[in-house]
């Protein structure tokens, strides 16, 4: 589970579910204090489920993707 | 005629003293993964070099003749060690023997053990499990009364915060006082998934109604977000690895200096990839650990508090040999501006450095404090003004370096107002009393208001404002006083270290630092 360590306002969603991701990728970006702060993984994974939208207002601890790891 | 049998009787009961709480509390030690006690210090220090103190202090059994029976030792255990073939003190508590709790214990030794490191002016590692020499519920009966609650020695732990370096292990459930031990240091460590941290542990808690596991309640991600603990490693090793690591960077105590090490790496280094570090698009973030790895001296960066107030990176280096303390802002986290946590983060860091008497660098990209509601919940303001003081204390060597932002009071706060710092900046810096992005449409309502195209008419601003803003600008006014090239930053930061060795002063500060 890939938690948001700000809060702020998801500004674009990069990846969509079912994807594979590589290691480092830009999974979403968050607008937060004026900046894109992007969201990445840490290991090659797939996406299983997308919790925010585009738009939406987000806190700090806030739940934004499920990731299984290979 | 000789003394032979007395100290027979001696080393009789060391032995049964080294059985700790028995060969089944022992062995339920190691089948959690954990090392006892005894364990723990031989791993830690250098082989042989602990000389224990009071091995024999516990409690005894005799027959009706006054003749032993059996003896078990005191639940904490301590004495003077080496390191790396440095001098500490090293007190560790029995989890094996009443959980490390008061009943077993005997208080005079966590005296002794505080007083003779302070005395000495020697390191203290405390490694604690269970509660650290408190007291349980059962204490009510062993005693045979109530207690009215102290903390006897706490003012040896104040005195020992502004005189030598304190480093707590938390490597199992710690609850109590074995928390406030963990908490009241310089630099705490927990195990994943092994060490949990808690004012009381889940069985009192669930009396307020929350059923939480020893994890959830008080595991290392609760206890590092939250900044009570400062690190968490994988393993017992990797933790005494870890306090060794940060005390390699501290003198013994307040009365002396760091050493130079032999320089490893070139102080003259330039990185050519600096120059395009930071990224021309303003919304961009881009990595400062990179960064602080190329300047310092090779493979000498130890973080300290990495997953507490993450806006601010902070941790000990070498710079030509020296060591130094780094703070650098982290864009990754509320693009580098200063929360309620990253704030308190400073406060400790500064003092920390200041009372071990570590110059300290700035890498400078703050774009102000945290705005908004939950930055308000949080005292941003009271916590921010309060790392300001911190800073303003100072009288350390400090050098700042804008490489980017640097708005508002918290940018502000990058100088102390009270003495000389050096100061530069990277060509990408910028700078004011507030950014630009954030002011405009309000510093200028009326003339967008009354514009027959307002859309237009802040992008005009916008132009002409941002014409202003080129650091050299600030520099022909001396505002800043110089722009360096970045990729010779290294220079700099070494040239900083050597210049601010013999500027070093020992003894303690006026004013010693809390925990």
């Amino acid at each position: 589970m890939i938690f948001s360590e700000v809060s702020g306002t998801i500004s674009e969603i990069l990846v969509s579910k079912n994807q594979i991701v590589e290691k480092e990728t830009n999974l979403l970006m968050i607008e937060c204090m004026k900046m894109l702060i992007p969201v990445t993984v840490e290991k090659r994974g797939k996406i299983i489920d997308i919790f925010v939208k585009e738009g939406d207002l987000i806190s700090e601890g806030d739940k934004l993707l499920e990731v299984n790891y290979d | 005629m000789s003394w032979e049998k007395e100290l027979e009787e001696k080393i009789n009961r060391e032995k049964l003293s080294e059985k700790l709480g028995g060969e089944e509390r022992v062995k339920r030690q190691h089948d959690s993964g954990r090392y006892t006690i005894r364990e723990r210090i031989d791993i830690l220090s250098d082989k042989s070099s602990f000389q224990e103190i009071g091995k024999i202090a516990g409690q005894a059994i005799y027959d009706k003749d006054n003749d032993l029976i059996d003896f078990k030792g005191s639940n904490f255990i301590f004495g003077k060690a080496k390191i790396d073939g440095r001098n500490i003190v090293v007190g560790g508590d029995d989890f094996t023997l009443r959980g490390g709790s008061a009943d077993a214990s005997i208080r005079e030794k966590h005296l002794k053990c505080e007083e003779m490191a302070l005395s000495l002016k020697l390191p203290l590692i405390r490694i604690v499990e269970g509660s650290g020499g408190g007291g349980s519920v059962k204490t009510i009966e062993t005693t045979g009364r109530a207690n009215v609650p102290e903390v006897e020695g706490w003012n040896l732990v104040v005195e020992s915060m502004g005189t030598i370096p304190r480093v707590a292990l938390g490597l199992g459930s710690v609850a109590g006082l074995g928390a406030a031990h963990l908490a009241c240091s310089h630099y705490s460590v927990m195990v994943k998934e092994k060490s949990a941290v808690f004012v009381a542990g889940p069985p009192v808690v669930e009396q307020i109604g929350q059923k939480l596991t020893k994890n959830e309640l008080g595991g290392y991600k609760i206890q590092l977000k939250s900044g009570a603990v400062d690190d968490a490693v994988d393993t017992e090793e990797e933790a005494f690895n870890a306090a060794k690591k940060f005390l390699s960077y501290l003198p013994n105590s307040v009365y002396e200096l760091t050493d130079q090490l032999e320089p490893r790496d070139d102080p003259n280094r330039s990185s050519e990839w600096l120059i395009e570090a930071i990224p021309k698009d303003i919304k961009s973030v881009y990595k400062i650990r990179p960064i602080i790895e190329e300047l310092v001296d090779k493979d000498t960066f130890f973080e300290i508090g990495k997953e507490y107030g993450k806006s601010m990176v902070t941790g000990f280096c070498r710079l030509n040999g020296w060591s130094v303390a780094l703070m650098a802002s982290d864009p990754y986290s509320y693009g580098g501006c200063w929360t309620s946590d990253t704030c308190k983060k400073v406060q400790k860091f500064v003092d920390l450095a200041e009372t071990f008497h570590l110059p300290v660098i700035y890498l400078v990209d703050c774009p102000g404090f945290q705005v908004g509601l939950d930055a308000e919940k949080k005292g941003t303001i009271k916590e921010g003004v309060r790392a300001m003081s911190a800073i303003w204390q100072t009288k350390t060597p400090w050098m700042s370096i804008i490489i980017r932002n640097c708005f508002g009071v918290a940018g502000a706060a990058h100088k102390r107002g009270s003495s000389y710092i050096s100061r530069c900046a990277w060509p990408s810096a910028r700078w004011g009393s507030l950014p630009l992005e954030g002011g405009i449409e309000a510093a200028y309502r009326s003339e967008i208001e009354n514009s027959s195209n307002p859309k237009a008419e802040l992008e005009k601003i916008n132009v002409r404002l941002n014409k202003l803003r080129s650091p050299l600008r600030s520099a022909e006014s001396f505002w800043i006083e110089e722009i360096i090239d970045p990729r010779n930053t290294r220079k700099t930061m070494c040239e900083f270290a050597d210049l601010s060795a013999p500027l070093r002063t020992k003894g303690m500060t006026s004013r010693t630092m809390r925990p």
